[in-house]
């Protein structure tokens, strides 16, 4: 009964999330108009940011998770906070990615020091992957704590990060390089967040799919040792 | 009467000084990677710059980061070879206690080290070294020092048990420092580094007290559960 | 309590100590619910392991010190001079526990446990590499009626027998006897010990 409630709720999200994708693959690139300056490039503006977005968010469901789990100390608290890590990890990569080619892009180069958002998501991803570290060196009920620990410490790290790498870049030279993101035209802006709604959407599906597999991996693994038993 | 907390909190905290200063493994070993780090980097920058009066502020807090590295992974050492940490954990003392005993002896490694690091670096890195800011400079040291007691004390008590501990606490302790890092340079380098602009100064140090206040609430919310085994 | 290796003595005496946190089920200590409120029961536990939890580097006397102020111990220099004593090892108190030989680590090990007078003492096979006079001490301890609970792990059932009023065996995680010894004499005892274990 549950099994099969849980994999509706994954063909739910599931769905969701290709529906929205495909919906803001098509706005983005068919109906939102083209950025002056930038040209077709600037249609990239609204995947980096929308999966940097759908990232904090897991950041902040993994630091949740892991009070929770320290207050209740079951392990589905555990599962979720260390399935939203791995989901946001990916995700973070991706925005380093999508950041670099956009740098490129619009400013001929791949690395560019003073974009704060693009630093502190280097930091980030150095940050989450520590987890992992952690994760695997520890056994057992300690593992669970101790990442839950960690992955509340984690979150604390990431806005003081941000802010680390913004007051040294604004001290050392004022801000040049504005991306256009506050002041959009109202047509660009609804696709905007159309690409916000489907990332989140795409990270609450992967989520879902990595717990499924992983309570699928864990009954199939109790099944079997009552079989050797 | 004083309170069992600081009669407790004093105890640990003499404990662990009394061990360094006997056995001094920690202290030594700190000092002597510390002008290692200083040479590497002399020698990193040299070909490009033969005054490297501008790096100075950085060299010292990149030096100082590495190897607080070294102190905080030596932090529970003999709680945990001479097996200790049970004996601690059977008597009646707050884990926060504990906790905070340990970033103190992490704050007072890390002074002790600033007192000699501070003068080379003078030496070796500045042209025309002068003292008259030397104030304002140990006010900035201290604050670094609280912050990467509070968050070492922390995560040395999370890589405790881990495998390959000592692999683990870099990893997951740097990406962390990262703010660290440059809030102390970036203070350091405001008042030693020619613009001598206090509101500079100030904006850092404020940074760095926030640093060390979140880290703070976040060892206060998950203490509890870092030995609850 | 005593059992073949891998029964779960040190498991349950942990888990009293307050060291472990029970998977299942629910545990008391003096009334106290564990491990929620083991904050007000650690004062008054006593706990010897296998190994004498004290720094090498520090001497006896320091040693003991810190934990008289972890306890909060009333007199404490009074104190520490008479445990010192008792336990032989007031002529050693400002060596370094490193030069102690095994036996008198122990020895300063149950000095550290009798601190702040606990009620309640955990011993877990106290007599493993112990010398004649830390074992004579220990035993002198445990018979000496001053109205402490003790709860001992051992694999010496003779000392069971003969030290305790009761005698719990166990085996694969679960307790298989449980008995007053004047109810049983040493060699029953010995008999359905090792048809347990068998």
């Amino acid at each position: 009964m549950t099994e099969a409630l849980r994999g509706r709720g994954l063909a739910v999200s599931g769905s969701l999330a290709a529906v929205l994708t495909t919906l803001a693959v098509i706005g983005v690139f068919l109906v939102a108009p083209e950025d002056a300056d930038q040209g077709i490039i600037q249609k990239i503006f609204y995947f980096h940011v929308a999966i940097a977005v759908a990232s904090l968010v897991g950041f902040l469901v993994a630091c949740i998770a892991g009070l929770l789990y320290l207050r209740r100390r079951e392990e589905r608290w555990d599962e979720l906070s260390a399935t939203a890590v791995g989901v946001s990890l990916l995700f973070s990569v991706l925005v380093v990615i999508t950041g670099s080619i956009w740098a490129k892009a619009s400013w001929g180069t791949w690395w560019v020091w003073s974009d704060v958002r693009l630093v502190t998501y280097m930091i980030v991803v150095l940050l989450y992957a520590a987890y992992f570290v952690l994760r695997s060196s520890l056994e057992g009920e300690r593992r669970m704590r101790h990442s839950a620990i960690f992955a509340v410490a984690a979150f604390a790290s990431v806005p003081l990060s941000f802010y680390s790498v913004r007051i040294a870049n604004s001290f050392v030279h004022p801000v040049v390089f504005t991306r256009n993101g506050a002041n959009m035209p109202a047509e660009m802006l609804v696709w905007f967040v159309v690409s916000v709604a489907a990332m989140l959407a795409l990270f609450t599906a992967l989520v879902h799919l990595q717990l499924t597999q992983s309570r699928a991996d864990r009954a199939l693994r109790r099944l079997k040792s009552a079989l050797e038993v | 009467m004083t309170s069992p907390w600081t009669r407790q909190m004093r105890a640990l905290l003499l404990k662990d000084l009394r061990l360094e200063l006997r056995t001094r493994d920690t202290l030594v070993a700190m000092l002597l990677f510390a002008v290692l780090a200083m040479l590497v980097l002399q020698f990193a920058f040299q070909r490009v710059e033969s005054d490297l009066t501008r790096f100075a502020a950085g060299v010292l807090w990149v030096v100082m980061a590495l190897t607080s590295i070294l102190g905080v992974g030596r932090s529970y050492v003999a709680e945990r070879e001479q097996g200790v940490l049970d004996g601690l954990l059977v008597a009646p003392v707050s884990r926060l206690v504990m906790i905070t005993a340990k970033a103190l002896a992490i704050v007072a490694y890390l002074a002790a080290v600033e007192v000699a690091v501070v003068p080379m670096v003078g030496v070796f890195f500045v042209k025309g070294p002068y003292f008259s800011e030397i104030g304002w400079l140990i006010l900035v040291c201290l604050l670094a020092d609280v912050a990467i007691g509070v968050l070492g004390s922390l995560l040395a008590a999370l890589a405790l048990h881990g495998r390959a501990r000592e692999l683990l606490l870099p990893v997951i302790f740097l990406p962390s420092l990262i703010p660290v890092v440059i809030a102390a340079s970036g203070a350091t380098h405001a008042i030693t580094g020619g613009p001598n602009d206090l509101a500079e100064y100030r904006g850092y140090c404020l940074f760095l007290l926030v640093y060390a206040v979140t880290f703070g609430l976040v060892t206060y919310a998950t203490y509890e559960s870092v030995f609850d085994d | 309590m005593v059992g073949p290796n891998g029964a779960g003595k040190t498991t349950v005496l942990r888990m009293v100590a307050a060291l472990l946190r029970p998977d299942a089920g629910r545990l008391a200590v003096m009334g106290h619910a564990m491990p929620d409120e083991a904050p007000r029961v650690r004062g008054a536990i006593g706990y010897l392991g296998h190994q004498p939890m004290v720094y090498l580097d520090l001497t006896a006397w320091q040693n003991l010190e810190l934990f008289a102020d972890l306890y909060g111990v009333p007199r404490p220099r009074a104190r520490i001079e008479e445990l010192l004593d008792r336990v032989g090892l007031l002529a050693r108190s400002y060596d370094t526990v490193r030069t102690f030989s095994r036996g008198m680590a122990q020895r300063l090990a149950m000095a550290r446990m009798l601190l702040h007078e606990p009620t309640l003492l955990l011993l877990d096979e106290p007599h493993v590499g112990l010398d004649a006079p830390a074992a004579a001490h220990l035993d002198a301890l445990l018979t000496d009626g001053d109205g402490r609970s003790v709860l001992m792990v051992t694999h010496d059932l003779e000392r069971a027998a003969t030290l305790s009023d009761r005698v719990v065996v166990m085996r694969a995680g679960r307790v298989a006897l449980d008995v007053p010894t004047a109810e049983v004499t040493p060699g029953e005892l010995r008999r359905r010990y090792e048809e347990i274990v068998a």
